[in-house]
């Protein structure tokens, strides 16, 4: 990120506050951090990541409607094939000729074809483990298999990439609690709501938040003094910012609901320039073991809600900001190929992930497709898995973010450059 | 400060007004001042002052900290018989904290009886229909149902607060590892769907209501209010902070499937009874606890060459349960279960011979399809137990050994952990042989005989509990936690020896470390930051404030970043500062404190005019302010800060709050909530002391500075 970037994309914010004496130490370590990185290596490049709980059906989410496998053995829920003569709210949208998206992600398509969308196939964790729980945790922790891993991946790579003049957003989870990826030594925010993050004392909130600023600033000689700075620092940053006044630009409109809010507010935090390298969020509800739906229904309620609210962000980012910000969505298995007697899906292996924005060599599906002929099923019922998800957050952090040593902040995986799909390039 | 204490008040008054007139004049001139003033009084007190520190510094490390004459009690008893008493909880009487927790019904349930009387609704639903038995006004619900996961969606809820929603029969926490207020939840979502979750959710908490059952949602919140209550209220502190400790140490998180139900039994049974017991007592009481066993999956680990129950769902269910269990309900099929049956009749249909509904039912109980899946030998538990809970991760153990106490605990299992059935036996530890793979083991080099059966898993804890990388490893845990964050090698080899020598009794362990030089030393008086749980729980007591311990007040810590029985990995929490000090994490500690005196958290109360009663009516304003902060300093942080905060909380105070007096710290947010759930007005529950309008509880001047200590760093420190 340039300066000129910085100071336009900071906006009011930053022309007023971010670059003038005075200002909050940490924007003017991060402003000196992007100077450097802007040396060595450009822009300072972003992450938001999404978490799908519950696990998606990643065989309705993008549909391989060229196998016939998928209609013999979702006699209920299958999506139509893709009708001839355009889309339709009822059929898969084709983007290959093989695979397609579930019509509730029709916002999807336009970004598949500039080549800004791509998908990656039969990915997961080697561990076979179909308990929601495990799972979530190995997919967080970054180490499938091993449960007393202390710290998150996303962590890790904090860690690793260490930057002692990093920003207190350097890394924020729009959620009420730390979410396990970000868990670790490496600083991270939660905010579930940029306006809760001041001091909450109504009309005497301006005194009281005086009274503690001064406090912390003179006890010299105490190692929470540091902190202190950094908490008001932020808090008054983000004052400035005025997150209740944020209008989201190219006309883009975020869906109702958390999800779409948080969304908003990531957005909010990477124009307002506060230093946001990782972002994370996450979207309940996709456990669909009973009338999960079709082409309508309640997979494609979340569906709808999930594309309309990513590509809100995307629109209101704008192209420019986009080539620096990448969207990578998981979830912790997939479902059965076969739906159950509850015209549901049950638990299940491998998945699809999304990955979203100016870095992705886009339009294409990656990994090996397995297919879905008995003879090539996990276990006789589960999508077989062809790319282990570090592969994928490997290849993010090592391409997009642009740290080398992947061995820290993926332990036990030995990574290789002929693991990596090519996907950010 | 701590010439407070031992100088007159007046003089103290006196200097304190000086200082601040200055404050007034300008800042640095009199913090300078100020900090000469202060040291030259520091030394002349500092040889009186010694016994009383050690005595606050023993009630913050021993317990959570002291209530408002705790300091001159522990004197006149003497600290080394408070120390021993300490070490012998049983003697102590603890009648308060005993009346309070007769409020939670749950704390004396069985596991067995949770199940069966707050049983996951998602699951009861879902049986409902499937046997279509589903009554009117439930299938009304079934069908806002998928309005319902709608609108979780949407709204983020958690399954926790959704209890409509289809919850993963597996892991009902499947959607969220996190513990999120329903407030927010309900915030978020749009109002129309948001009406219509209510209706739901009334109409299955109503049908539950009428048959006797309660959200399972109230068996967390009620163990999270019991350790709340005990850490506030019990006299016999140290033994809730080593529950503290042994619940960290062999963590379990209660999102994860059935522990939820399983953890009630944990606490009372397997940590509270060893907290300061033998540590080899306390290692197989968790081995064999079925929430240990539930969280590391060892009830699912059976030896590969094991022959496992055949046939359908319900001769395997069968099988899981306990032989007596079994052999009942097999001559009541098709009668009556007793008690629990006619609670609950339509448990009883699950017994009925599967048809079509078979492939519905494996699809969707996924616990007994795991249990199928799952032929083999997991090695979760075996790994942890090593690295975790004994030897530590370089206490010199190989993959091999790994798998060679895996072999051993094979066949230490749950009966029937999710109670399917009605069973009253349900959720119990049980050794089947059937399950154990019984060939020779070898592990750290010892020899574990074939046929040994649940002997194997016994010797294996022999051997790690008197292995000495865990003496060495506990006491370097015990060091961190009642020491410093990074104890000196010297004193983790005393303290491991003491474990040794005593056969790792932990009460002669820690009767070692109280007594050590380094426990005693001056750099480890305030050296540990509070864990947010010991800091909400000081903060109330410093203040003598009283709680029941709401979920409003668990939230709270669980903002600050602590939710109790919430932490997903088997580690626990990591028990040093930088894990507990940052950015977000010092703001909502802030926020805490404001909360607390400002009386906005909902089931908590304090009441500051008690302290100041004579001050808020004082005549001259300066002066009232003063004494304020001197005894709000005396208080809550023994008067004992730097000279510069004080003379910051003087400046401070110098500064009138710009609104109308009278009203109080609040934040309209919370006063929605607090509306909301019920409580009564803070003017109608203020003090019955001095008060008049101004005084003060109402009194935002007193708020403030109540709220400033509060939040100092000194307060985050113990």
């Amino acid at each position: 990120m340039n300066r000129r970037f910085f100071l336009k994309s900071g906006g009011v914010a930053l022309a007023s506050f971010g670059l003038m004496p005075g200002a909050p130490s940490f924007l003017q370590r991060t402003a000196l951090a992007q100077g450097l990185a802007r040396a060595s290596n450009g822009r300072r490049k972003m992450l938001i990541a999404i978490f799908q709980r519950g696990a998606v059906d990643g065989l309705n989410m993008v549909v391989p409607h060229g196998e016939s496998a998928y209609y013999a053995l979702r006699p209920t829920i299958a999506i139509p094939r893709p009708r001839t003569g355009g889309a339709s709210a009822e059929a898969v949208i084709d983007l290959d000729g093989h695979f397609g998206l579930h019509p509730s992600l029709a916002s999807f398509k336009s970004l598949w074809d500039e080549r800004r969308l791509a998908i990656v196939e039969a990915v997961g964790s080697p561990d076979s483990t179909r308990s929601h729980f495990d799972a979530q945790d190995y997919m967080e922790s970054g180490t499938p298999g091993r449960k007393s891993t202390e710290d998150g991946w996303l962590n890790r790579y904090l860690q690793a990439a260490n930057d002692p003049k990093a920003s207190p957003f350097r890394a924020v989870s729009l959620t009420q609690n730390l979410p396990r990826t970000m868990q670790g030594r490496a600083p991270a925010l939660a905010i579930s709501n940029l306006a809760d993050f001041t001091i909450r004392a109504g009309q005497y909130s301006k005194s009281v938040q005086g009274g503690f600023e001064d406090i912390y600033e003179q006890s010299v000689g105490d190692a929470l003094r540091g902190t202190g700075r950094e908490t008001f620092e932020a808090v008054n940053f983000l004052k400035r910012v005025n997150p209740a006044q944020y209008k989201p630009e190219n006309g883009a409109r975020y869906p109702q609901g958390r999800f779409g809010q948080s969304l908003l507010q990531i957005a909010q935090l990477i124009k307002a320039g506060v230093g946001l390298e990782v972002a994370f969020t996450d979207l309940n509800g996709w456990d669909t073991h009973t009338n999960e739906g079709g082409a309508r229904g309640q997979l494609s309620t979340l569906l709808q809600q999930f594309g309309q609210a990513i590509s809100a962000l995307v629109t209101d980012l704008g192209r420019e900001r986009m080539e620096d910000v990448l969207v990578l969505t998981m979830s912790e298995f997939g479902r059965t190929v076969r739906e159950n007697g509850t015209r549901g899906t049950d638990h299940g292996h491998a998945n699809a992930m999304f990955l979203i924005g100016g870095a992705t060599r886009g339009g294409r599906v990656y990994g090996q497709w397995p297919g879905l002929a008995d003879d090539k099923l996990y276990e006789g019922r589960d999508l077989a898995l062809t790319t282990d998800f570090r592969d994928v957050f490997a290849e993010v952090a090592h391409r997009h973010l642009g740290h080398a040593n992947l061995q820290t902040v993926f332990p036990n995986y030995a990574p290789d450059a002929s693991k990596l799909r090519g996907v950010i390039g | 400060m701590n010439f407070l204490k031992f100088k007159g008040r007046g003089k103290a008054r006196g200097a304190a007004a000086f200082v601040s007139l200055l404050a007034l004049l300008s800042n640095t001139f009199a913090v300078g001042v100020a900090g000469a003033q202060e040291q030259r009084k520091q030394q002349r007190a500092a040889q009186a002052l010694r016994e009383d520190e050690r005595i606050v510094h023993v009630l913050n490390r021993l317990g959570f900290g002291p209530r408002p004459g705790d300091v001159e009690r522990v004197r006149r008893m003497g600290l080394e018989r408070y120390i021993e008493e300490q070490l012998q909880p049983q003697g102590i009487r603890d009648e308060a904290v005993e009346a309070k927790l007769r409020a939670l019904p749950t704390l004396t349930m069985s596991s067995s009886e949770l199940l069966a009387k707050y049983p996951n609704p998602g699951q009861l639903l879902r049986r409902l229909q499937r046997e279509g038995e589903l009554p009117p006004e439930l299938a009304a619900l079934r069908d806002a149902q998928q309005k319902a996961l709608e609108t979780q969606a949407r709204g983020g809820g958690t399954k926790s607060v959704a209890p409509v929603a289809p919850d993963a029969n597996e892991n009902e926490m499947s959607a969220t590892m996190t513990d999120k207020p329903s407030a927010d939840a309900e915030a978020n979502a749009g109002a129309a769907d948001a009406g219509d979750r209510r209706e739901s959710r009334r109409a299955m908490l109503e049908y539950m209501r009428e048959r006797g059952l309660q959200p399972p949602q109230r068996i967390l919140a009620e163990l999270q209010a019991s350790r709340i209550l005990r850490a506030v209220y019990s006299e016999r502190q140290l033994q809730e902070v080593l529950v503290d400790f042994w619940t960290n140490h062999f963590n379990i998180f209660a999102g994860k499937g059935a522990d939820r139900w399983l953890l009630t039994s944990y606490d009372r049974d397997v940590i509270r009874p060893h907290a300061l017991g033998k540590f080899r007592d306390l290692l197989e009481a968790t081995a064999k606890s079925p929430a240990m066993l539930f969280y590391l999956d060892n009830f699912q680990s059976v030896s590969p060459n094991a022959r496992m129950p055949g046939g359908n769902e319900r001769r395997r269910r069968l099988q899981m349960m306990n032989p007596s269990t079994r052999e009942r309900l097999r001559r009541q099929a098709g009668g009556g279960f007793g008690r629990l049956r006619r609670q609950n009749p339509e448990q009883m249909r699950q017994q009925q011979p599967e048809g079509a509904g078979a492939a519905q039912m494996n699809a969707q109980q996924a616990p007994p399809q795991q249990q199928r899946r799952r032929r083999g030998i997991n090695e979760n538990y075996a790994r942890e137990l090593m690295e975790l809970h004994t030897l530590g991760v370089d206490g010199g153990y190989t993959q091999r050994d790994v798998q060679e106490v895996a072999r051993a605990f094979t066949g230490w299992t749950i009966l029937n952990p999710r109670g399917y059935m009605g069973d009253e036996t349900a959720a119990q530890f049980h050794f089947s042989p059937r399950l154990h793979d019984d060939g020779e083991k070898t592990v750290l080099g010892q020899k574990i005989p074939a046929r040994g059966g649940i002997r194997d898993g016994q010797l294996v804890l022999d051997i790690l509990a008197r292995h000495p990388a865990t003496a060495r490893f506990i006491a370097a845990k015990l060091s961190r936690r009642f020491v410093s964050d990074n104890p000196s090698p010297a004193l983790v080899a005393r303290v491991a020896d003491a474990f040794t020598k005593s056969d790792g009794d932990i009460r002669a362990t820690l009767r070692a470390l109280f007594a050590s030089p380094e426990f005693n030393s001056a750099e480890a008086r305030r050296a540990k930051i509070k864990t947010p749980f010991e800091l909400a729980v000081s903060a109330i007591r410093t203040l003598g404030g009283d709680t029941n311990g709401s979920p409003q007040l668990h939230r709270w810590i669980a903002k600050m970043g602590e939710p109790l029985y919430l932490y997903q990995a088997p580690t626990g929490y990591p028990d040093r500062a930088d894990a507990w000090v940052n950015t977000g994490a010092l703001l909502e500690r802030l926020n805490f404190a404001l909360a607390l005196v400002g009386n906005r958290i909902p089931g908590t109360r304090v009441d500051l005019s008690r302290f100041v009663g004579r001050a808020a009516n004082a005549s001259g304003r300066v002066a009232g302010q003063e004494f304020v902060i001197d005894e709000f300093l005396k208080l809550i942080v023994q008067g004992d800060v730097s000279p510069k905060t004080k003379a910051t909380l003087l400046k401070q105070l110098a500064e009138p709050l710009d609104a109308n007096a009278g009203a109080e710290l609040s934040d309209s947010s919370d006063d929605r909530a607090t509306k909301r759930n019920g409580m009564p007005s803070r003017r109608a529950q203020t003090s019955k002391g001095t008060t008049t309008a101004t005084a003060a509880v109402g009194n935002p001047e007193v708020s403030r500075i109540a709220a400033l200590i509060l939040g100092t760093p000194e307060f985050q420190r113990q």
